[in-house]
């Protein structure tokens, strides 16, 4: 068996997943009040809310799993709103499913919509509707980044639970326990770099490791080195032909090889160049940096409105292009001091 | 010439004698040599890819050998063999060692296989490759392009033939003894004006040639560029961009909109391609960018509103709005050259099928992640090229816990993407080659049993067995 099992790997942050509440090392909080529905095999809607990667979507399924048993599936509809965030999915899928037949066998079934924040107004009024009539039956449980996105009918239905960032030491820990597990060489210093890198999101910190992983070991030098080779330099570069070297044509090319090498659509290339704009590692006038910012904002609203995307990119190059023209004219003053 | 039955000339003055195969010495060496070989019954590799540019003479060669050799030559389109089936049907014709009819050897010649999907017409290259395998007969194989990864299992199985651009020279000696045999007078710069607009294709020189020569009892150039011109539409289109670039009036910037059977959503990507060109100045620029944009913007007003009304508006942004932009002298006037816009089909397709690609690869990482497909592919891809890129060993496992394809593994790693993909394969065989050992000592171990009576419990035994099996396959 050991010979086949080396030869599939998986993600750590999918197999290291914990399965059950018990499982479940954070959020004490969270998780003893979860262990009484499990308990009474009875639950109000949910909603959980907190920032990413703190054990929203793994309390829900452990939550299911203890529920249901092992085999909790086809007692659970999971939906991802940010992927199907429209009325139709709430009108077709969501409302079959809520209002099929209770099996005899569980008290009722489950409804995760995980990033449920993301689903628009009418998706949400349409929601709130069937969480009253099939509540005999069905249970949702919402997941969010941002409550207040949730309409207020929808989440003075649901019992809220919130979801704290992820103290240092526990990151740490899940870190180097997956080491363990895995026969991974790793020191402190780089998990705890990785802490640092992933900002208290544990399946960012999980996949940074892994990656890590692959170079070797994990230490300090190997996470920055995954954390640099994963920035994507090619948006950069675009940035700086346009803006510091004023090479139009040449900004347009890269562009090109961005969309059809890479497979980036105009409205990806857009939200990575916002980044870069305030990123510290480019030299940027602060001024410009709001400027184009707020230029990015246009371009991506024409582009969600069905505009092509290599004309209106091309007409944010010009734009960085007559940006950049009093940098370039006097490199010595406009060079701004590195932060 | 009238009275007879009219062949195209491109059929009529094709080689018959490999002789006449114009200046492709190299690759006639190779195949002649390779071709010999199947005839003395020990070819190295079964099969042959003859690649180059389009009219280098690649199927003239195999249709000329095979004159010369007396084979029979069992020819198939790209659009024949799509299906599975049209490929076994030829490959059963092969397997039979002489033909009925003639005993005669025969040559199969699969024409244009880089026209094959690797999508839409699955199992095919595979079928392509199983007959090469199993084949009595050469099997001849051409492309444009035979560094398509598509085609990369065909590459190792096949003798690579290598087919050059013909020269200018190559070309024009092929026109004049045509004009030779049609008693054709032909000026010595008409010639020349084929030839170089040919690019080395002699098929289409001969066409063109053919064009010009039947209207005309002489051929001049100024006839030859007149006729040739307007079947030229890049040409006429750049004078019409240089007309809209240069206006100094918006009436003639509108005007010269008009000239071109081109749509205007396509006038705009020639606009767009060739705007940096007339407008140097960054002001000019930037200008001329703000209007063409919002030209595209009314374009996408127009397709989701239906309003045609809006035409009207996106031209006058896309004509006089660049025109009146483009206001530094220097450069309004300035001759430049300009250039089509890049096969935007094309490149629209490659595109749409890499993002298709990346598209896929994040719902499979969502699906295992339980998370959305945008954090997907902003957190996890990233993390994963670094992967690939770094480590091919781990890659290749990752690649088969994952279940990935051959398309998400080069997306994901470019440099190292076909070794990832051959190590994946490796492995596959590997596990199927454990499965087999396993199944065989499954059964070994019920036969053993057999002469027992069963007891329910073996029966449990082997139930369990089995499903651990079918886990590990899963996986």
């Amino acid at each position: 068996m050991s010979s086949r099992s080396v030869m599939a790997e998986l993600l750590w942050a999918e197999k290291y997943r914990p399965r059950s509440l018990r499982e479940i090392v954070n959020q004490e909080d969270v998780v003893k009040r979860l262990h009484v529905f499990v308990k009474e095999r009875n639950m109000p809607h949910l909603l959980f809310a907190g920032p990413p990667g703190t054990g929203k979507t793994t309390a829900a399924h452990a939550l299911a799993h203890d529920l249901f048993g092992e085999d909790y599936r086809p007692y659970m509809l999971e939906l991802n709103a940010s992927d199907e965030r429209g009325i139709d999915v709430i009108r077709t899928k969501v409302k079959e499913f809520a209002r099929s037949k209770l099996p005899v066998e569980v008290p009722f079934k489950i409804v995760l919509l995980d990033e449920a924040d993301n689903m628009t107004a009418d998706a949400q009024q349409a929601l709130r509707r069937l969480m009253e009539m099939y509540v005999d039956v069905t249970r949702f449980i919402l997941i969010a980044n941002y409550p207040s996105k949730i309409i207020e009918p929808i989440q003075s239905r649901c019992a809220v639970f919130r979801f704290i960032s992820l103290k240092r030491e526990d990151v740490v820990a899940r870190l180097k326990w997956i080491c363990s597990q895995e026969k991974v060489v790793c020191d402190d210093r780089g998990l705890e770099s990785i802490y640092e890198v992933s900002g208290g999101d544990m399946r960012k910190a999980i996949n940074v490791l892994q990656a890590a992983a692959a170079l070797g070991e994990v230490n300090t030098s190997n996470v920055y080195k995954v954390v640099g080779l994963a920035t994507p330099v090619e948006v950069r570069a675009l940035l700086k032909t346009a803006l510091f070297e004023g090479d139009f044509m040449k900004s347009r090319e890269a562009l090109r090889k961005l969309i059809v090498n890479y497979g980036l659509s105009g409205v990806d290339i857009v939200k990575q160049l916002h980044r870069e704009v305030f990123s510290s590692e480019v030299a940027i006038p602060e001024d410009l940096r709001v400027e184009i910012a707020d230029y990015l904002g246009e371009i991506q609203y024409r582009l969600v409105e069905g505009a092509d995307d290599e004309i209106q990119l091309s007409a944010l190059l010009a734009k960085l292009v007559l940006l950049g023209k009093p940098l370039r004219q006097q490199p010595q003053l406009s060079k701004p001091v590195k932060r | 010439m009238s009275s007879t039955k009219k062949i195209p000339w491109v059929v009529k003055y094709r080689p018959k004698k490999t002789d006449e195969v114009v200046n492709q010495e190299e690759a006639k060496k190779l195949f002649i040599k390779w071709i010999d070989s199947w005839i003395s019954k020990k070819p190295e590799k079964k099969g042959a890819l003859l690649y180059g540019p389009p009219g280098s003479g690649k199927t003239s060669l195999v249709e000329a050998v095979a004159a010369e050799k007396g084979l029979e030559l069992l020819e198939m389109n790209a659009s024949d063999y799509r299906r599975t089936s049209d490929i076994e049907r030829i490959a059963k014709a092969s397997s039979r060692a002489r033909s009925l009819v003639s005993a005669r050897g025969k040559i199969l010649l699969l024409d244009e296989v880089d026209g094959i999907s690797d999508v839409a017409d699955r199992g095919a290259l595979e079928a392509i490759l199983d007959l090469i395998k199993n084949t009595q007969h050469p099997v001849v194989l051409i492309a444009n392009d035979p560094w398509n990864p598509k085609l990369r299992g065909l590459r190792d199985e096949c003798l690579m033939i290598r087919f050059r651009r013909l020269t200018k020279t190559d070309v024009k000696k092929v026109l004049r003894s045509i004009c030779a045999s049609e008693k054709l007078v032909c000026d010595d710069d008409a010639i020349d004006y084929v030839a170089e607009k040919s690019e080395g294709d002699l098929r289409s020189a001969i066409n063109d040639l053919e064009a010009v020569g039947e209207g005309f009892g002489r051929v001049t150039l100024s006839a030859t560029k007149a006729l040739l011109r307007t079947r030229d539409r890049d040409l006429e289109t750049f004078e019409v961009v240089r007309r809209i670039l240069t206006s100094k009036y918006s009436w003639q910037a509108r005007e010269a909109s008009t000239q071109t059977d081109l749509a205007p959503d396509e006038l705009i990507k020639w606009i767009h391609e060739n705007l940096p060109r007339q407008a140097q100045d960054p002001e000019d620029l930037w200008r001329a960018y703000e209007a063409i944009s919002r030209a595209d913007v009314y374009f996408s007003r127009i397709v989701r509103s239906q309003n045609w009304d809006l035409l009207a508006y996106a031209v006058d942004m896309m004509t006089a709005g660049v025109a009146l932009s483009i206001k530094n002298e220097q450069y309004k006037f300035k001759w430049t050259e300009y250039s089509p816009p890049p096969e935007i089909r094309k490149s629209a397709i490659v595109a749409r099928e890499v993002r298709r690609v990346r598209e896929d690869l994040a719902k499979v990482i969502a699906a295992h992640l339980k998370c959305s497909t945008s954090t997907a592919k902003s957190d996890v891809i990233p993390l994963l090229k670094v992967i690939f890129d770094n480590n091919l060993e781990y890659a290749a496992k990752l690649a088969l816990g994952l279940n990935l394809s051959d398309s998400m593994i080069t997306y994901l790693s470019e440099s190292r993407g076909e070794q990832i993909v051959k190590r994946v394969e490796e492995l596959r065989q590997e596990i199927r080659r454990e499965t087999r050992k396993t199944v065989l000592e499954l059964s070994r171990e019920s036969r053993a049993s057999s002469g027992r009576a069963r007891t329910k419990q073996s029966g449990k035994k082997e139930e369990k067995n089995s499903r651990g099996l079918e886990n590990f396959s899963r996986k």
